[in-house]
């Protein structure tokens, strides 16, 4: 392994260790939240923010692939697409464990529980999609146009539709719609080292997920020819 | 001059194509039958499991959901033809000959269009009649079928092509619709909740028409990819 991959594995586990630790020793619990189910954005807010990042980042390289018809964008947006959903599935387990705190109840069919489980249901259908599509070359074809359509809907998903359903429980978003992030000044500095090591986690899986994906297409060619 | 001639070129042969649609599909009257029987029947099934509630003010803020989710299952019924119907019947590689992707797009989404008019002229005024409904606002009524039915239209349109090139269309049709359609349909509900209720929408109608419009765009930027190998 090289030193420089060394030293940046060495700085995301840093980061996220230290991040677990601030998180619980650091940090203040927030006002108007039970006892100190606050201490699960750390790891909630990281979880949602790298899932949407995977999610835009399909949709781009999505969009390359169809430009280009590169192989490696392709491996790019199923890889970041199959992270999204790992991630996505994690942010509403975290949700979950806080709501059941907070609202006494696992699931409360809040507009944002539904929208993220409606987000990961239309990417769970990219995978559907492409098992279901015989031919490799129509397979990223199409599955590129599907996550590339992602890119148009998910704002609807994640912004629109849960605003007009008008109840919700669920606290503001961290970054509101004044763009402002609206957290105490401990809080704040955890929560970005724990979405800063996050998102470089995310970064390591996705260039070794990258890697897998381009060995494997090899191996296949080569067992076929 | 000639990007106007270009045009009217483009204009007559998506016209070709939905006059083609239609024609073929007075032949068989597939999509239009199911499209028409899945309404009906999914209708009479709703009216008679609600019974006497239906007509009650407690059913009142619930009936717009039954009436979209009515409009939405019959779609995936009948829409995913457009596409499906020319690969089955291997028309598509001549239709592939026959003029540009953004003029095929334009065509198939005329016939989608026309469609699900056809389906909310049949099934709204009888579900309205079933169930007492009378909206306060007329209009906003009318403009929300219009522009959701639009969205419905649009989106189908481009996951009908999709799926059509893949294995076990009509559920994979559904499958990638449906997620895909849900802000639609909540934006649908709110506004002729609003309609009928005659108080202020917590949604803008044009809202909807962002909607519509990105989704029309998406589908006119991704089609050539879809459609040509």
């Amino acid at each position: 392994m090289k030193p420089t991959t060394l030293l940046a594995l060495g700085a995301i586990w840093l980061s996220i260790t230290l991040a677990i630790f601030l998180a619980f020793l650091y940090a203040p619990p927030a006002k108007n939240f039970i006892g100190e189910s606050s201490r699960i954005l750390f790891f909630h807010v990281p979880m949602a923010w790298v899932s949407s990042l995977a999610f835009i980042l399909a949709g781009v390289a999505s969009v390359r692939y169809l430009r280009t018809r590169d192989v490696r964008f392709d491996h790019q947006a199923r890889s970041a697409v199959g992270l999204g959903l790992i991630f996505g599935v994690l942010a509403t387990v975290t949700g979950s464990l806080w709501a059941r705190v907070m609202w006494n109840s696992y699931w409360n069919w809040d507009p944002r529980q539904s929208s993220i489980i409606l987000a990961l249901t239309f990417y769970l259908a990219y995978f559907g999609f492409r098992s279901a599509v015989e031919e490799v070359e129509a397979r990223r074809r199409l599955a590129a146009a599907y996550a590339a359509l992602g890119l148009i809907v998910a704002p609807f998903l994640f912004y629109i539709a849960p605003r007009i359903a008008g109840f919700t429980l669920h606290p503001e978003p961290i970054l509101n719609a004044n763009l402002k992030v609206e957290v105490e000044s401990r809080m704040r500095q955890v929560l970005l080292l724990s979405s800063l090591g996050f998102t470089a986690f995310f970064v390591w899986l996705h260039i070794l997920n990258c890697r897998l994906l381009t060995l494997l297409e090899a191996r296949d060619a080569k067992s076929l020819s | 001059m000639s990007s106007r001639s270009d045009f009217l070129d483009f204009l007559a042969r998506s016209g070709a194509v939905l006059a083609k649609d239609w024609r073929t599909e007075l032949r068989s009257r597939y999509a239009l039958n199911s499209l028409a029987l899945f309404a009906f029947s999914t209708l009479v099934t709703v009216s008679m499991a609600l019974g006497p509630v239906g007509s009650s003010p407690l059913a009142q803020p619930l009936l717009p959901v039954i009436l979209w989710l009515i409009l939405l299952f019959a779609a995936t019924a009948g829409l995913p033809r457009t596409f499906v119907g020319e690969e089955e019947t291997h028309t598509a590689i001549a239709l592939r000959l026959a003029g540009p992707p953004e003029a095929v797009f334009a065509g198939k989404l005329g016939f989608a269009l026309s469609l699900t008019f056809a389906l909310e002229i049949l099934v709204v005024p009888l579900f309205l009649a079933m169930t007492d409904l009378s909206p306060k606002d007329p209009g906003l009524f009318v403009a929300t079928l219009a522009a959701c039915g639009f969205g419905l239209a649009a989106g189908s349109t481009l996951v009908a092509a999709m799926v059509a090139q893949a294995r076990g269309k009509g559920t994979l049709f559904a499958v990638l619709l449906l997620p895909m359609l849900v802000p639609l349909l909540v934006m649908a509900v709110a506004l002729t909740r609003a309609a009928v209720s005659g108080e202020p929408p917590v949604v803008e109608i044009t809202q909807v028409l962002l909607y519509d419009g990105m989704v029309t765009i998406g589908g006119f930027l991704l089609f050539p990819a879809v459609w040509n190998p």
